[in-house]
């Protein structure tokens, strides 16, 4: 590809090129892809098309230009507004992209969970000093997070990253194990037996590359997951650090992805732009509209075979449980395997017998509790 | 990458002009948006990704267009799991074992038989090898369902699609003659990567409105009653608005106008939506939703037509 802008158009069409390239740069302004390739493409397409068929021209640079659902919906109304500024609305559109900065650069009152969270993190520098003796550590273990004190929640952080090590460790070995012979590989059998006349002596096998699991952590925020929810944020925190491939969202009565955001370098700034996401940060809990926009926007993401989903909820809920059936049972046509952690099967008389959470048993492959670290880790035995 | 700079605009219009109505000639029928993209296949040579929901005969597209080009159609379906020996190509082990006991008492260095047992005479050629090798002209490459594959998958043929080159270590790289047409389809089970999606061209394929999907049952089924096809169209149509969780495609349009042609119905009423239902719906849930979705209004209205 040897063209370069103006280049590709005769002498005296200057004009049609310097319009294509201002067009290019406009749909990326308005939140399209952009950059030299698809302005050259753009080029090209409209030096196959010319300029005289408006509508012509609009499929070309539409075919060029966008690679996604998202991006053709929103590419008839950029063009419009490029050639016809008068008629259409224009000052009515808000770029894309500047409204997503919008929101990380606000930086207004973080919720008192969350400050809950900052300030915990400086006890941090005291706490770790691991000076947890065993029976510390075994209480700590045990615990019930609803009970306990902001300055343990440092130690148990500490706690939790060194058993997941030893976690993450176990994983990667029983995976050796279980594929140690793995398909005869004929390629490279055949090319040793050459120099044996043609008898496959030794013969050579193909290992199976273990794929870890992929995790996706729905973490219920709502009031009264409230006591619970700061330290499950840390766990999954750590546990994001540890595994590569997670996936974690936040919701009460709004789903909202934090993965990214778990994945700043420095936890406390990380968690407090969280409250600004988080609209229903411990309001009200609608599981069954969650799951809805999980499967509307996210559900593409997975594949079926190495999935782990793990819903982190007491189940109390205020939609529908039909709705929540109906969207528990598309998430386990998604995914290899479905776990319900809920931090309330930690007391001893509770009974999962609430709307949402009856409605919600039946598709659950592992429901288990989630009230103490010792729970917590017991997830490995599930991955 | 040799591109027909120099055809003229006028000519562009009449090339998509003939794009449509050559299209519809083969009963396809399509609109300006797509074969403008075609035609910037054709002109540009860059992959066409076309998405949609399913059975909106997003396949169909590569299929007509071999037809249309009258150049030879290459498929690859693709499934999770689709690894180079599916795709591109694999030895014939067999045969190299057969060969090698073959060889076995004549003077060949080992050399030689290793040369010999690793030629082309021994290579099962894949769909993605196969495009390369087209001797006569360029072939219309069509890899279904790239959403399925994988990541590691997608990076490759990424690399294939930019050099259309394969190496093959025992016998060195094979460039394309004819660079493909290639047509990607997908249906969005997975986000792809952006670096795929650049590379291509892009078409959505929405559920076609009453008038364009009238035009396709008509060029699709010939014999069928005007009344009879406004009436499914329109039935159907109704079911796409249901938030149903497998919305009709034009495929299952097309089955259910089928189905009524071959019971002898002349008008579609309850009893025939009843028994042609299993056409338009492809779950219980989604049955029980269109049944109790009050189909008398949308039977009893005039069809227009």
């Amino acid at each position: 590809m040897t063209m370069q802008g103006s280049k590709v158009f005769a002498e005296g069409s200057d004009d049609a090129a310097r319009t294509i390239v201002a067009f290019c740069r406009y749909a990326r302004e308005q939140g399209l892809a952009g950059g030299v390739q698809v302005t050259l493409g753009g080029l090209r397409a409209a030096l196959c098309l010319g300029m005289a068929n408006r509508e012509t021209l609009r499929s070309g640079l539409r075919a060029v230009i966008c690679s996604s659902k998202d991006e053709w919906e929103l590419f008839d109304q950029i063009f419009e507004t490029f050639w016809d500024p008068v008629e259409s609305k224009h000052s009515q559109r808000v770029p894309r992209r500047q409204q997503r900065r919008g929101v990380d650069d606000s930086d207004r009152n973080p919720s008192t969970l969350m400050s809950g969270a900052v300030g915990e993190n400086q006890a941090e520098g005291q706490g770790s000093q691991e000076s947890a003796g065993a029976s510390e550590l075994h209480r700590l273990r045990k615990a019930d997070f609803s009970t306990l004190r902001q300055d343990d929640l440092a130690a148990l952080e500490t706690i939790v990253l060194r058993l997941l090590r030893q976690m993450s460790a176990r994983l990667s070995r029983r995976q050796r194990m279980a594929t140690s012979r793995g398909r005869l590989d004929l390629r490279r059998t055949i090319h040793h037996s050459i120099s044996r006349g043609g008898d496959p002596i030794d013969l050579r096998y193909h290992k199976r590359k273990p794929r870890p699991n992929r995790l996706v952590i729905l973490l219920d925020i709502s009031g009264s997951m409230s006591p619970y929810s700061l330290f499950l944020v840390r766990f999954v925190y750590v546990l994001q650090k540890h595994f590569k491939q997670v996936n974690t969202f936040l919701f009460s009565t709004e789903l909202v992805e934090i993965t990214r955001l778990l994945h700043a370098r420095r936890p406390p700034e990380a968690l407090r732009s969280l409250s600004q996401l988080a609209t229903g940060w411990s309001g009200g809990t609608k599981i069954g509209a969650c799951l809805s926009d999980f499967n509307k926007l996210h559900a593409r993401k997975l594949r079926r075979a190495d999935t782990v989903f793990v819903i982190l909820s007491d189940g109390w809920d205020t939609g529908e449980p039909e709705m929540l059936a109906a969207e528990l049972a598309a998430v386990k046509h998604r995914v290899h395997k479905l776990i319900w952690l809920n931090p309330l099967l930690g007391l001893a008389d509770y009974q999962p017998i609430t709307r949402g959470m009856s409605a919600a048993l039946p598709y659950i492959d592992v429901f288990a509790p989630a009230h103490n670290l010792e729970s917590l880790m017991a997830l490995e035995r599930h991955l | 990458m040799e591109t027909s700079v120099g055809s003229s605009p006028s000519a562009s219009s009449q090339s998509i002009d003939t794009i449509i109505s050559g299209f519809e000639h083969l009963g396809y029928v399509t609109d300006r948006s797509l074969a403008t993209a075609i035609y910037l296949v054709t002109q540009l040579r860059k992959p066409l990704l076309v998405e949609g929901h399913a059975g909106l005969g997003k396949t169909e597209v590569a299929k007509v267009l071999a037809a249309f080009l009258a150049a030879r159609l290459i498929r690859l379906q693709c499934y999770e799991g689709l690894d180079i020996s599916s795709a591109v190509y694999e030895w014939n082990y067999q045969k190299q074992l057969l060969a090698i006991k073959i060889q076995e008492p004549s003077k060949q260095t080992v050399e030689e038989k290793e040369k010999h047992i690793f030629s082309r005479e021994f290579l099962l050629e894949r769909p993605l090898l196969q495009s390369i090798l087209v001797e006569e002209a360029s072939p219309v490459l069509l890899i279904d369902e790239i959403d399925r594959a994988d990541e590691a998958f997608e990076a490759f043929l990424l690399e294939l699609l930019s050099d259309f080159q394969v190496t093959i270590p025992e016998l060195g790289t094979v460039h394309a003659k004819h660079v493909p047409y290639v047509i990607l389809t997908s249906n969005r089970s997975r986000e792809l990567g952006d670096a795929l999606k650049r590379r291509c061209l892009y078409q959505w394929i929405d559920y076609p409105d009453l008038e364009k999907e009238m035009r396709i049952v008509r060029t699709r089924l010939p014999g069928i009653e005007q009344q009879l096809a406004g009436q499914v169209v329109q039935f159907v149509q109704f079911v796409r608005k249901l938030p149903l969780s497998k919305p009709p495609g034009i495929a299952e349009t097309l089955d259910c106008a089928q189905a009524l042609i071959a019971l002898g119905k002349h008008r579609l009423d309850p009893e025939a939506v009843e028994e042609t239902l299993s056409c338009v719906s492809k779950s219980v849930e989604d049955s029980a939703k269109i049944r109790s979705a009050g189909l008398e209004r949308i039977l009893s209205l005039p069809t227009g037509q």
